[in-house]
């Protein structure tokens, strides 16, 4: 025990100095707020949010595990959502970690990990699965109201299995990763790995579909995104198939260009298992980011050109997401670390965070 | 919020605090002293065995087919580089197990007997094979289950000249690209920016401090051990009536399978005790305190018997499928690997504060 406290000082003693350097200017000088799900040694399930200077701001325990993260646009709150096939998510004051409300889904339906709030803050769309016709894709739309969020009605997603959403830059545009797979209440088991149906659609608020795409090989499930600020839309591929299939584990769709396969050196492709898992891009610098827990790497290129700026292993690395320095990346054995891609050369920096246990995704607010 | 100069100086006064009561720092660090003590002792020597063994099984491919080596030679080479082989897999951290590179080696599970098919196909279309033909080949002919059936398969007589002939050129391009393939495993190893010095110096890329070398060596150790079971339970049919599927056990043909479970279990074992040498007694099991010494033995213990059971087979896994006896001596052996694993799933990572992750096989 001493002996852990100690190491523990002497981490802090270099992420201190390390700190220095930090572009903390948020007025208040708080460092910015890292929102995850994660787990403790014995496997219970928490929604955290921990200051990335290492203070905790809350760790709440939650009966379900949690997948992404929603925070509210303007408002200190957020929603945990349940991972699939949960049927809870937990809109939590992310100030203290207090419990807003467990959010449940309506009668024959489960979450599927993922949801956005609309930039007005009165909306909130979760990817849903509709179990009397298991994989058929449902957006639940819901209210804000007070501290409560009330189901409104549903949308279909134009696809089976939804898993990832995002807002196009004009926010009122949702970008969807179908992900193709069926699966029944209660269950993770796919159903259809003879005829998955994966697809990348767009389609409007009030559920009008604008497009949908598919990549040619059709196990290879569409499952996470991110979108620049010019609109370019990346996905992240999880492949079902032969692990020896060369098939496009990264996909991009550029403003009016089609959804086509992001080019990657083979090497690259071949490092990720078949299997990458968030997808981050940092809209001022051009960079995009992936983890790819399966093969325990961590990459980032250049988005215009498809350059290779960094391909580092990083055991179980889990969540990402664009910071004002580059990315911060989680995982699930070893430390957090912040990724400072300003200079040509980018630079690590392991955070004071408690390490290990971080979950699939994060947030930063 | 401590602003970062407070929060140094809390820091150092709470250091200075500590360093009255409590016994000096060690000059390393335990974690990468566990760490280093692995790479020189059980590690890099392991590679090293694996690289000769391939520079051997080349060098008996050519002279086998010059006529100058006798079958039961170039057999015998074989066993080794795939003895070595096995040997690497408690050990497989960095570049084995990124990118392809252990499927150009081994083949397995090979369920729909592709080698055999592969090997035929590829031979039909190109009698005269260039190494360049096999390197744009599928994995399934590039690496030591390929050479396993030309060696070992009863459809395959190298006594005939007419057969040696047309096997040859394949048994002689993968001992080339074995070689080739573990010189430059071996090379990502040694060097400036080498994996053993990742192993060694911290923080560095992949490796922020001590504990995540000594997380990712045991992470690597656990799914090795948990890959044991698979490679036994997979011809036992466990968990499932079916019938035994002896054909579904690596290296069957040879009947070396349960010798290759034992060479991994040696290297797990080498990880947990220490190497031999300089480095001996510096393995996991010293990173263990006095209040462990209960978990130190059923460990101790635990690698024993499961050895001690191999040992006591006796007999190739193919001739124990074949009756029941066998059987139920297989699934005691099957038991033992299993409680070997969660031991160091559940109760040593535990003991040594470490996680082992989950992202990579519970993800969505």
């Amino acid at each position: 025990m001493l002996r852990r406290t100690f190491l523990g000082l002497g981490g802090a003693l270099l992420a201190a100095s390390a700190l220095g350097g930090w572009t903390l200017g948020r007025g208040a000088g708080q460092a910015p707020l890292l929102l995850s799900a994660r787990n403790d040694a014995d496997g219970r399930h928490y929604a955290v949010g921990y200051r990335l200077d290492g203070s905790r701001q809350f760790a709440v325990a939650v009966a379900e595990r949690c997948h992404d993260v929603v925070p509210h646009p303007t408002l200190p709150l957020a929603l945990f959502v349940g991972r699939r096939p949960s049927r809870e998510s937990y809109l939590i004051d992310t100030r203290d970690g207090r419990l807003l409300q467990t959010l449940a889904s309506p009668a024959d339906r489960h979450f599927y990990g993922h949801a956005v709030f609309h930039r007005g803050g009165e909306w909130l769309y979760s990817t849903e699965n509709d179990t009397r016709d298991p994989g058929r894709g449902v957006i639940g739309v819901w209210r804000l109201d007070g501290e409560r969020l009330l189901r409104s009605e549903e949308l279909s997603s134009h696809g089976i299995g939804p898993h990832q959403l995002l807002w196009m830059p004009d926010g009122e545009t949702l970008v969807v990763a179908n992900g193709g797979i069926r699966t029944e209440a209660d269950s993770r088991e796919a159903m259809n790995l003879d005829a998955m149906e994966p697809s990348l659609v767009l389609l409007r608020r009030d559920g009008t579909l604008l497009s949908k795409e598919q990549l040619p090989a059709r196990m290879n499930s569409v499952r996470h995104l991110a979108v620049a600020s010019d609109g370019t839309v990346v996905s992240g591929q999880q492949y079902e198939g032969d692990p020896q299939d060369a098939v496009p584990l990264v996909a991009i769709k550029r403003p009016g260009q089609p959804f086509q396969a992001f080019p990657l050196d083979e090497a690259q492709r071949l490092a990720m298992h078949q299997y990458t898992a968030s997808v981050a891009i940092h809209s001022e610098l051009r960079l995009l980011a992936i983890t790819a827990p399966r093969g325990n790497r961590l990459f980032i290129w250049d988005l215009d050109s498809g350059a290779v700026r960094l391909d580092e292993p990083l055991a179980d690395c889990a969540g990402v997401a664009a910071c004002a320095e580059g990315f911060v990346v989680s995982s699930g054995q070893s430390r957090c670390r912040l990724y400072d891609c300003r200079e040509a050369k980018i630079r690590m920096q392991a955070l004071e965070l408690p390490a290990a246990l971080w979950d699939n995704h994060l947030r930063l607010v | 919020m401590l602003r970062p100069a407070l929060l140094s100086l809390a820091v150092l006064a709470s250091l200075a605090g500590c360093s009255k009561s409590e016994p000096p720092k060690p000059k390393v660090e335990p974690f990468a002293a566990a760490s280093a003590a692995a790479t020189d002792g059980v590690l890099l020597p392991a590679y090293t065995r694996w690289t000769d063994s391939d520079r051997q099984l080349a060098d008996s491919a050519r002279a086998f087919c010059a006529g100058e080596q006798d079958l039961a030679a170039a057999r015998q080479a074989y066993l080794a580089a795939h003895t070595a082989w096995a040997a690497l897999q408690p050990l497989a951290v960095g570049p084995l197990s990124e990118g392809n590179l252990a499927w150009q080696v081994q083949f397995w599970p090979d369920k729909k007997n592709l080698v055999a098919r592969q090997v035929g196909a590829l031979l039909d279309k190109t009698p005269q094979l260039k190494q360049a033909d096999l390197e744009k080949a599928s994995v399934v002919v590039q690496g030591l289950t390929a050479y396993e059936y030309l060696l070992f398969d009863e459809g395959i007589d190298l006594a005939d000249l007419e057969q040696k002939r047309r096997y040859c050129p394949l048994l002689l391009t993968i001992g080339s690209h074995q070689q080739a393939l573990a010189a430059k495993v071996l090379a990502a190893w040694l060097g400036d920016q080498g994996l053993a010095k990742q192993l060694k110096n911290f923080p560095n890329g992949r490796y922020t401090e001590g504990r995540e070398a000594v997380a990712e060596l045991l992470r690597v150790q656990v799914g090795a051990i948990d890959g044991l079971k698979k490679k036994l339970g997979t011809p036992l049919s466990r968990g499932s009536k079916a019938q035994p599927q002896p054909y579904q056990a690596e290296a069957w043909r040879s009947g070396a399978s349960l010798a290759l479970i034992d060479a991994s279990l040696a290297s797990a074992e080498a990880l947990w005790r220490g190497g031999a040498g300089q480095n001996q007694g510096q393995g996991m099991r010293s990173l263990l305190g006095k209040e462990q010494a209960d978990l130190v033995t059923r460990i101790d213990a635990a690698y024993a018997e499961t050895r001690q059971r191999i040992a006591a087979l006796g007999q190739p896994l193919t001739a124990l499928l074949a009756d029941e006896a066998g059987r139920a001596s297989l699934d005691e052996l099957y038991d033992s690997l299993d409680r070997l694993h969660r031991l160091h799933e559940g109760e040593l990572a535990k003991a040594l504060g470490i996680q082992l992750g989950f992202n990579a096989h519970d993800g969505d």
